[in-house]
C-alpha cells in the first residue's frame, strides 16, 4: 500500500485522485488520432506521400531523373527541389520557437541558424529527407516510385564526432552558418562563455577543496508511438491540415508564412496525439509544406506518415560536460565552472537552448548563492541526426554533471552529499537552506532508506560474492513556475453557460497524454463552484481546431495543467458578474444586491429566498452567457520548487550488469492539480529514464555514418518486465503566484534520474562510469576488467 | 470458436474466379476476394484499419516490436502487423471495437487512479494493444500473479511509462472477473 498525497489546502476537485476524463474513450479504442482520421474509409480519394531519404551522411544531388517514377501506374505527382513552388520556399530553421510562444518567421528564436531547406538538394545525415517527394494511390506505389528515381550524387566528406568536427580542416557541415562547425554566438543563447559571475578562476585557485568531473550524456530519442502524420487538403484557396502536431496555432503560422497564405485560409486541426516528449520541439516540420504542395498539385487529400524508422529524426542533445567545484572545508561552495561540447547533429534546431539557455535558467534559480560561476558551451554541427529536446531541454545533461560533481565533492569533503546540497543551493528569493529543497531531499532519503543503505563507495556487502548494491541521488530546480512561463504571452480560455446550467469550456490545448485536459475540466469545475457544477456538467473538446477555437496553449513546458486553470479563475469571476447581471434583469433586482452560490441565486439580504440558476436562466431569449479571457501568466518572481530522485542499484561485478532496484521520485509542485496524473508523470518519467540510463542509445557505423538501430528491437525501450519498484512522492512546500501557485513537473521528473543512478553505481562499486548509458562493458571497464578500446577484452573491440 | 471453418480454398483456385477468404471479424463473417478486396501480401492490421476502418488497433512500429496492433485471433493475442490477412481465413478476429464497453479490462484501464501507481494510460496510443493483450491474458489465466502480469504484457511498449498503473488495472480486472465468474 502506497502513502497517498494529501493536499495542503483541500479543494473539491483540484488535488483529488480520480480517473482521467478521457480514460474510457482511450481504453475502449474510440479516441481518434491523426492516423485514424487520415484513413481511406474516410477519404477514399486520399493519396499517400513518401519522401526521399539520403543514403549518405553528406551529399548533394547532382542530377535527378524522375521519368520512370512519373510513369509508374498509381503515381499521381512527383515533386522535386527543382519545381518552382519548392525552390521559392524560404530557408528555415526547426527553431522557430521552443513551443512556448507563437512567433512569425522574422521573429523566430534561432534565426541566425536558418540551416534547413524544405526538400533541398543537400543531405546532412543518413536519413535526411530531401530532393523528391511522391504522391501515389498506395504507400507501396509511392515507395516503388522513389526507388525508380535515378540520382547522381556528389558525395561530400563527413564528420560524426563533435570533437573531430571542431578541429581545423574538418569538413564544414553548414558553411552558410559557420566555417568551423561551431555555432556562433546568438542573441538568445549568448557567446561561448554565456554566463559569468564573480571570478571562477580565482575562486578555484583559492578553494580549500576542489572536485572535478566529466560526464557524457548521449543521444536517446523520444519514441512517441504516434509517428508524425498529417493529412492536407487544399481546395480552392483554403488549406486544411489535420496532424498530430502538439501546437495548432504555431503550425498555422508556419504554414501561412512559408506558403504565403493568409492566416484565415489555413486551418490546422489536432485531435488526440499519441505522445510528444519533445519531438514536436524540433518544430516547424518541412513535411507539412511538401504534403501541402502535393495536395495543391493533385487537388486531392494527401497523407504523409512517418514509418517507425523515419521517426528516428531527432534525439536528446548529447553533451560532453566538464565540471569543477571549489569549496571551503566546511562545505561552502564558492565556485562552479561548467564547460560543455554538444553534438548538434545535422541542424542547429534548439541546440543552443539545451546548451546555454536552459543551463542559464538553472543558474538563476539554483546557483544564486554561489559567488563564482563560469559557464561555457560549444554547439557543433556534425553529420548525424539533429538533436535538441526530449522531455526537457538541457536540464538532464546539466544535472548529470551537477549530480556527479556534488557526489564527488562531498566525498572529498567527507560530507553526506545531502547536507552539502541543502547547504548551498537555492534561488535568490530565499536564503538557504531552501525549504523546498530540504523537503524533497528528506522525503527521498526516507523512502529510499538512505541512512541504512548508503555506505562508503564500494564498501557495501556483496550478495553471492559478486552483486554489490548502492544508493545515490540528484536534485534539480523546477523550471515551469508561472513566472517562467510569462514569455508565452496571453493564455486564452472561454466559458459559455447554457440556460440549463451546463457549461461549454473552451481551453484549447492538444491532448498529448499529459492529462492537462482533465486538469482543465477539474479547474473549470473548481472555479465555477458558484454554479454547483461537476466535471460531468462541463463539455470539453479534445480536438483543437484553429478555425473554431481560441489560440491553443501549447502543450510544452509541462505547464498547461495549471496555466489554463489560473486563467479560468479569472474567467469564472467575469462569468459570475454576468450571471448576476442576467439574473438581476430577469428578477427585477440590482446585480449588486444578488449573489449566486452552489447553483442558487438569492438576494444578499435574504439568502433563503433563493431560486435555482436554471430556473432563472430559462427565461427570456435563452442566449448562453459567454466570457472569453486572455490573461498573461503572472510574472511575479516567486522562485521555484525543487525535485529530487533517489536510486538503489545492484551491480553484478562479474558481468558488469547494473540493475535498478528502486527509484524514488520526489516533486514539490506548489499545488498538485491532479495527483493521479502527476503520479503517472512521475512514474512514466522513471520508465523512460530506466531505458535512457541503461539501454537506449542510437549507434552509428563510424565508417559510413549509417545509423544501425533505427528500430525497437535494437533500440531497446523498457517494457513492464524491465521496470523496478518506483515510488512517487508529491509535496506542496513552495508556492507560486496565483490561485494555485503550481509548477509543472512533467519534464523534470526524469531530469535527475541518470545522475542518481550514476551515483548509486559509484556507491555500489567504488568506480565511476561517466558515459551514458551504463552498459555492462563500461562498468567492467570502470572496474578495470575490460578496456573498451582494447581488442580481445570483454566489451573491447573484436 | 470458428466452427463453420471452411476448407481452405487456396487449393481449389479456379482460373476465372479469384480465391476468397472468409474472416469472422467481431462476430460477423466477411468474405473477401483475394487480389481485389485483400492482397495476398496484405497484413491483417492493414485490412482491419484501412479496409474495414477498425482504427482502434494502432500501427506504430509495423514490425512486431511494440504490441500496439495487438488483436485476438481465435482466442490468442497476436500482432496484427505480423499476421497476413489471408492467414486469418476461417478464423475469428476480435478487435477492441468488438469488446463491450463494460468489459472489466476496459473499465479497469479507464478508471485506474489508485494512489501510488498513476493512471493506466496517458496518451492512450498503446492502450488498445495493452487492453487486448490483457484480455487474452485473463482469458487464459483469470487470476495471474503480479510476475505473470509482467511477463504476459512484456511484449507491449508504453512510452508514457504507465506500467505500474497498467499492472494494477489488470489486477483489478482480474479480481472483478474472478469474483463474477466464481472462479478461484
Amino acid at each position: 500500500m502506497r502513502k497517498p498525497f494529501t493536499p495542503r489546502q483541500p479543494r473539491k476537485f483540484i488535488g483529488q485522485y480520480r480517473p482521467r476524463l478521457d480514460g474510457l474513450e482511450k481504453a475502449s479504442g474510440r479516441a481518434v488520432y491523426a492516423d485514424d482520421f487520415a484513413n481511406k474509409t474516410r477519404f477514399p480519394d486520399m493519396l499517400y506521400a513518401k519522401v526521399l531519404h539520403s543514403p549518405h551522411p553528406h551529399a548533394r544531388i547532382k542530377s535527378l531523373d524522375v521519368g520512370a517514377a512519373e510513369r509508374l501506374p498509381g503515381v499521381a505527382a512527383v515533386l522535386t527541389y527543382r519545381d518552382p513552388e519548392v525552390a521559392r520556399l524560404k530557408p528555415t530553421s526547426a527553431g522557430w520557437t521552443d513551443g512556448v510562444d507563437t512567433v512569425s518567421y522574422e521573429r523566430m528564436m534561432w534565426k541566425r541558424f536558418r540551416d534547413r531547406r524544405v526538400l533541398g538538394d543537400t543531405a546532412h545525415w543518413v536519413g535526411d529527407d530531401l530532393g523528391v517527394v511522391v504522391a501515389a494511390e498506395t504507400e507501396a506505389a509511392a515507395e516503388e516510385a522513389l526507388r525508380l528515381v535515378k540520382i547522381e550524387w556528389e558525395v561530400l566528406p563527413f564528420v560524426l564526432d563533435p570533437l573531430e568536427a571542431m578541429k581545423p580542416g574538418a569538413p564544414p557541415v553548414h558553411p552558410e552558418v559557420t566555417p568551423n562547425n561551431v555555432l556562433p554566438a546568438d542573441p538568445v543563447g549568448g557567446g561561448d562563455v554565456f554566463l559569468t559571475k564573480g571570478d571562477a578562476e580565482r575562486g578555484l585557485a583559492q578553494a580549500e577543496v576542489v572536485a572535478e568531473a566529466t560526464s557524457v550524456y548521449h543521444n536517446a530519442t523520444q519514441c512517441s508511438l504516434d509517428n508524425w502524420c498529417c493529412l492536407v487538403t487544399w481546395d480552392d484557396d483554403k488549406l486544411t491540415c489535420w496532424s498530430n502536431s502538439y501546437e495548432a496555432d504555431m503550425s498555422r503560422m508556419h504554414i501561412s508564412q512559408m506558403l504565403d497564405l493568409p492566416l484565415h485560409k489555413v486551418r490546422v486541426v489536432s485531435p488526440f496525439v499519441g505522445g510528444q516528449f519533445g519531438r514536436g520541439d524540433t518544430g516547424e516540420q518541412p513535411f507539412f509544406l511538401f504534403t501541402a504542395l502535393l495536395a495543391k498539385r493533385t487537388g486531392r487529400p494527401v497523407k504523409f506518415k512517418h514509418t517507425r524508422r523515419e521517426s528516428f529524426h531527432d534525439s536528446r542533445q548529447p553533451a560532453i560536460y566538464h565540471g569543477k567545484a571549489g569549496a571551503t572545508k566546511d562545505g561552502t561552495i564558492t565556485t562552479l565552472h561548467f564547460k560543455s561540447v554538444g553534438n548538434a547533429g545535422a541542424y542547429a534546431d534548439h541546440t543552443m537552448f539545451a546548451l546555454k539557455f536552459a543551463p542559464a535558467e538553472v543558474a538563476e534559480v539554483a546557483f544564486a548563492h554561489i559567488p563564482n560561476l563560469k559557464m561555457e558551451s560549444y554547439g557543433v554541427y556534425t553529420n548525424v541526426l539533429p538533436a535538441c529536446m526530449m522531455r526537457g531541454v538541457g536540464n538532464s545533461q546539466l544535472n548529470f554533471i551537477l549530480g556527479h560533481l556534488m557526489d564527488a565533492l562531498a566525498e572529498k569533503l567527507g560530507m553526506d552529499p545531502l547536507d552539502l546540497v541543502a547547504k548551498n543551493f537555492g534561488h535568490a528569493w530565499a536564503q538557504p537552506p531552501d525549504k523546498s529543497l530540504a523537503a524533497v531531499l528528506s522525503a527521498g532519503a526516507e523512502r529510499i532508506g538512505w541512512a541504512a543503505k548508503r555506505h562508503a563507495p564500494g564498501r557495501g556487502p556483496a550478495r553471492e560474492g559478486v552483486i554489490k548494491s548502492g544508493v545515490g541521488f540528484s536534485f534539480h530546480p523546477g523550471w515551469h513556475a508561472e513566472w517562467q512561463e510569462a514569455r508565452r504571452g496571453r493564455i486564452q480560455v472561454g466559458l459559455r453557460l447554457n440556460c440549463d446550467g451546463t457549461v461549454m469550456l473552451e481551453a484549447p490545448t492538444v491532448e498529448v497524454g499529459t492529462g492537462s485536459n482533465t486538469c482543465n475540466v477539474l479547474g473549470c469545475a473548481e472555479a465555477l463552484g458558484f454554479l454547483g457544477v461537476t466535471p460531468a456538467d462541463i463539455s470539453f473538446s479534445n480536438t483543437v481546431d484553429t478555425d473554431t477555437g481560441l489560440k491553443d496553449t501549447v502543450q510544452t513546458d509541462s505547464a498547461v495543467s495549471f496555466l489554463q486553470s489560473e486563467a479560468l479563475v479569472v474567467a469564472a469571476r467575469e462569468l459570475k458578474a454576468k450571471v448576476l447581471e442576467a439574473a438581476a434583469g430577469k428578477l427585477g433586482a440590482r446585480p449588486e444586491d444578488l449573489d449566486v452560490a452552489d447553483g442558487w441565486v438569492f438576494p444578499k439580504s435574504a439568502p433563503k429566498d433563493r431560486r435555482s440558476l436554471p430556473d432563472v436562466l430559462w427565461q427570456g431569449d435563452l442566449v448562453p452567457i459567454a466570457v472569453t479571457v486572455s490573461r498573461p501568466p503572472s510574472s511575479e518572481k516567486t522562485g521555484v520548487p525543487f525535485q529530487a530522485n533517489f536510486a538503489e542499484v545492484e551491480v553484478d561485478t562479474s558481468t558488469g550488469q547494473a540493475r535498478i532496484v528502486k527509484l524514488v521520485v520526489v516533486n514539490d509542485c506548489g499545488t498538485v492539480m491532479y495527483p493521479s496524473g502527476a503520479e503517472g508523470q512521475q512514474i512514466g518519467g522513471q520508465c523512460m529514464s530506466v531505458g535512457e540510463s541503461l539501454t537506449e542509445e542510437i549507434i552509428y557505423d563510424p565508417a559510413t555514418g549509417i545509423p544501425l538501430n533505427f528500430n525497437w528491437i535494437d533500440y531497446q525501450i523498457p517494457t513492464m518486465a524491465d521496470i523496478p519498484d518506483i515510488e512517487p512522492v508529491l509535496l506542496e512546500v513552495w508556492r507560486g503566484a496565483g490561485e494555485y501557485g503550481a509548477c509543472g513537473i512533467g519534464e523534470g521528473v526524469l531530469t535527475c534520474t541518470p545522475a542518481a543512478v550514476l551515483n548509486a553505481i559509484y556507491n555500489a562499486i567504488g568506480a565511476r562510469v561517466d558515459v551514458m548509458p551504463f552498459k555492462p562493458e563500461k562498468i567492467l571497464a570502470a572496474l578495470g576488467m575490460a578496456d573498451p578500446g582494447r581488442p580481445g577484452t570483454p566489451g573491447g573491440r573484436p | 470458436m470458428a466452427k463453420t471453418r471452411k476448407t481452405s480454398r487456396k487449393n481449389e483456385r479456379q482460373e476465372a474466379e479469384p480465391a476468397k477468404v472468409r474472416i469472422r471479424v467481431n462476430g460477423a463473417w466477411r468474405e473477401l476476394a483475394v487480389g481485389r478486396e485483400v492482397e495476398p501480401s496484405e497484413t491483417l492490421s492493414h485490412l482491419l484499419r484501412e479496409r474495414f476502418g477498425l482504427t482502434g488497433l494502432k500501427l506504430s512500429c509495423d514490425e512486431g516490436a511494440c504490441g500496439a496492433c495487438t488483436v485476438i485471433l481465435d482466442g490468442k493475442a497476436v500482432l496484427s502487423c505480423m499476421t497476413l490477412a489471408v492467414e486469418a481465413d476461417g478464423r475469428s478476429v476480435l478487435t477492441i471495437e468488438g469488446l463491450p464497453k463494460d468489459d472489466p479490462v476496459i473499465q479497469a484501464f479507464a478508471h485506474q487512479c489508485e494512489p501510488g501507481y498513476g493512471t493506466a494510460l496517458q496518451c492512450g496510443y498503446c492502450t488498445p494493444g495493452f487492453v487486448m493483450a490483457s484480455r487474452a491474458l485473463l482469458d487464459e489465466n483469470p487470476s495471474p500473479a503480479p510476475e505473470e502480469i509482467k511477463e504476459g504484457l512484456a511484449g507491449n511498449i508504453c512510452r508514457c511509462g504507465c506500467y505500474s498503473g497498467i499492472a494494477r488495472a489488470v489486477w483489478h480486472a482480474s479480481r472483478k472477473t474472478v469474483g463474477k465468474g466464481g472462479a478461484p
